[in-house]
């Protein structure tokens, strides 16, 4: 179907030879752009739905990220103090004797633990969104 | 036109169905994306023989190839044929007001990136209304479009390129 | 297991919905206050420090949670027995201790649902023996997912769903008209938390379930839950799990225990007799469905 091979080499330089700097400067753009919103989806979609707090290795509470509140959480040593704000979670008081949960700051994804008063927080994803059942008994 | 066009044109859609039908069968794991190699016809149309007939290419194939694959008036057909006629008046329109701007690869990006637009956003409006699920896949498809896009261009130039010289030698042997 | 208190509402307001909910689970936390077994000054600890000693005044809602338990205890022929405290209290699920055989037999003395006294006029209850202990908690979740839904209706929601740990209470329907899709879990299941054996839609409907997996230590090849038999004080060993439908949760709550201890035969046609609906597991893994639920239940492929 194609026409008799060319004479000449078929080399790289000679494929795009024809390439003018809009070309280029179109290619590049497009590239940048849709790369830029593929990481961007990535990012988005890994983001934490939930916060999970337990205490002695019981579940507690099992909240969303995208109400602001402060859950006052009581242990064993006394009441922990957990913050949600803007999708992150911090721990703001303590009964512990090094702070150490406080330290930690702004966790939007992972896990704070005060292990004095036995308070564990986990953020991330929860899968809360049980495909076949709105609510399971039992 | 003269005649040898007519027929070239006439050609030329075959060639188009030819392609599109063997790129049907190549098997692949996303359904909605083809390298479009009958967009490369298309686009040597435009490049050798004006708007229009790259229009009437386009049409033919498209109308055509639903009929043969019994798909014809059905969404694959409706989002095909806006496509294609997005993506060739693109070409086209970007060839007329800077001719010497683009190449046929920067032509090829142009007319895959409208394709793909044209897609999505027919897809949109007519199959799927979650705006959130076409947000998701847009920068995926514009960046496999951008390099599928190349590839065509780099085959329609290489191809323009040998049907020059070959209009060479017939007119080099007529005046022999 | 699920331990955790789950508020589903359907509204057209996010602002009306959040309201709603944090009410429901104010009421709910109102009600642990009162009826909580293990707390120190709930209404419950202080009938119990009262035993044998005089009767205590106790607010309307403890009266109607207490009154209920003895209506569950004469349909069940006592095996539903809130007065089981002393026996219960033999176990320790955590630390894996089973009480001895004359531990039980000189608590079991102290189990009997005919020995609690409710007076109506007075609002008191009374405890006759000294050392009997009411645990009031196989009644208490139907009972708050009830109380938690009608305070979700006094604010104006429609559809939604309260799931006090497992004991779930559904009204209306969904946004796509379609009613609420519960799942029993496995009584066997090993892998993730919520392995279900079957689906059920409920259209204003109750459900809880009583297994044998949810509070267990295994000791000698022998698996020691928490549904007690109160005649024998040791476990009951005639079902994996027993789910109960009816309108109200309180009695779903506490009529799957009931059923539960009375064996996969006794409770399918003590839940026939109430026209309740239900779904009996008995311990060779078969499965048993009253009547009525035929055909309405989605059973997954295994069973």
């Amino acid at each position: 179907m194609l026409p008799p091979a060319s004479e000449e080499k078929l080399s790289l330089k000679n494929l795009f030879s024809s390439t003018t700097t809009a070309d280029k400067i179109l290619f590049s753009v497009l590239i940048l752009l849709s790369l830029s919103g593929i990481i961007f989806m990535r990012e988005a979609l890994s983001r934490s739905e939930t916060v999970r707090i337990e205490v002695d290795g019981q579940p507690e509470y099992l909240l969303p990220l995208d109400k602001n509140r402060v859950v006052p959480v009581k242990g064993p040593k006394g009441t922990t103090c957990v913050e949600i704000k803007d999708h992150k979670v911090r721990v703001t008081e303590s009964p512990c004797h090094n702070k150490l949960c406080m330290q930690q700051g702004w966790v939007s994804n992972g896990a704070i633990v005060c292990l004095p008063n036995r308070v564990v927080v986990i953020v991330g994803n929860h899968g809360k969104h049980h495909k076949t059942a709105d609510a399971i008994t039992g | 036109m003269q005649l040898q066009d007519k027929y070239r044109i006439a050609l030329l859609s075959a060639y188009a169905l030819g392609l599109h039908g063997f790129e049907s069968l190549l098997p692949t794991p996303i359904p909605w994306l083809r390298i479009g190699l009958a967009n490369i016809i298309t686009l040597v149309t435009l490049l050798l023989y004006g708007l229009r007939p790259a229009i009437m290419v386009t049409l033919i194939r498209v109308i055509l190839g639903s009929l043969f694959t019994g798909t014809f008036l059905g969404p694959a057909f409706i989002l095909s044929l806006g496509a294609g006629i997005a993506s060739t008046l693109a070409m086209g329109f970007a060839l007329s007001i800077a001719p010497r701007i683009f190449s046929a690869i920067g032509l090829s990006i142009i007319g895959a990136f409208f394709h793909n637009t044209a897609q999505l956003s027919l897809a949109y409006f007519l199959f799927i209304q979650n705006i959130e699920a076409i947000f998701f896949i847009t920068p995926l498809i514009i960046f496999l479009g951008t390099l599928t896009g190349t590839v065509n261009g780099i085959i329609s130039d290489l191809l323009i390129k040998n049907l020059k010289k070959d209009d060479q030698k017939i007119q080099n042997v007529i005046k022999i | 297991m699920d331990t955790l208190v789950t508020i589903t509402v359907v509204s057209d307001s996010k602002d009306n919905a959040e309201k709603a909910i944090d009410a429901a689970f104010t009421e709910i936390e109102i009600l642990d206050k009162l009826l909580n077994f293990y707390s120190h000054d709930s209404e419950i600890a202080n009938i119990n420090n009262q035993a044998g000693i005089s009767g205590v005044k106790v607010s309307a809602d403890v009266f109607e949670v207490l009154n209920k338990t003895l209506y569950v205890s004469e349909m069940t022929e006592g095996a539903f027995d809130v007065t089981i405290g002393p026996v219960s209290m033999l176990y320790d699920f955590h630390k894996k201790i089973k009480p001895s055989e004359y531990g039980i037999k000189k608590n079991l003395q102290l189990v009997n649902y005919r020995y609690l006294v409710l007076d109506k006029d007075t609002s008191t209850v009374f405890l006759m023996k000294k050392g009997m202990l009411v645990d009031p908690g196989g009644i208490t979740k139907g009972f708050a997912a009830d109380k938690a839904v009608e305070v979700l209706k006094k604010r104006g929601i429609h559809s939604g769903l309260v799931s006090v740990a497992g004991d779930i209470k559904t009204f209306g329907l969904k946004p796509d008209g379609k009613p609420w899709k519960i799942g029993i879990r496995d009584a066997r299941a090993v892998d993730k938390e919520d392995d279900v054996m079957g689906t059920i839609e409920l259209k204003d409907m109750a459900i809880s379930t009583s297994g044998d997996y949810e509070r267990f230590f295994i000791l000698d090849g022998q698996r020691y839950h928490h549904l007690l038999n109160p005649k024998t004080g040791y476990p009951a060993l005639g079902c994996r799990s027993v789910s109960v439908i009816t309108s109200e949760a309180v009695f779903t709550d506490a009529f799957a225990t009931g059923a539960f201890v009375l064996g996969p035969e006794k409770g399918l046609k003590l839940l026939e007799r109430l026209e309740f609906e239900g779904v009996i597991v008995d311990n060779q893994g078969k499965i048993y469905v009253t009547a009525g639920l035929r055909g309405k239940i989605e059973l997954k492929k295994s069973f």
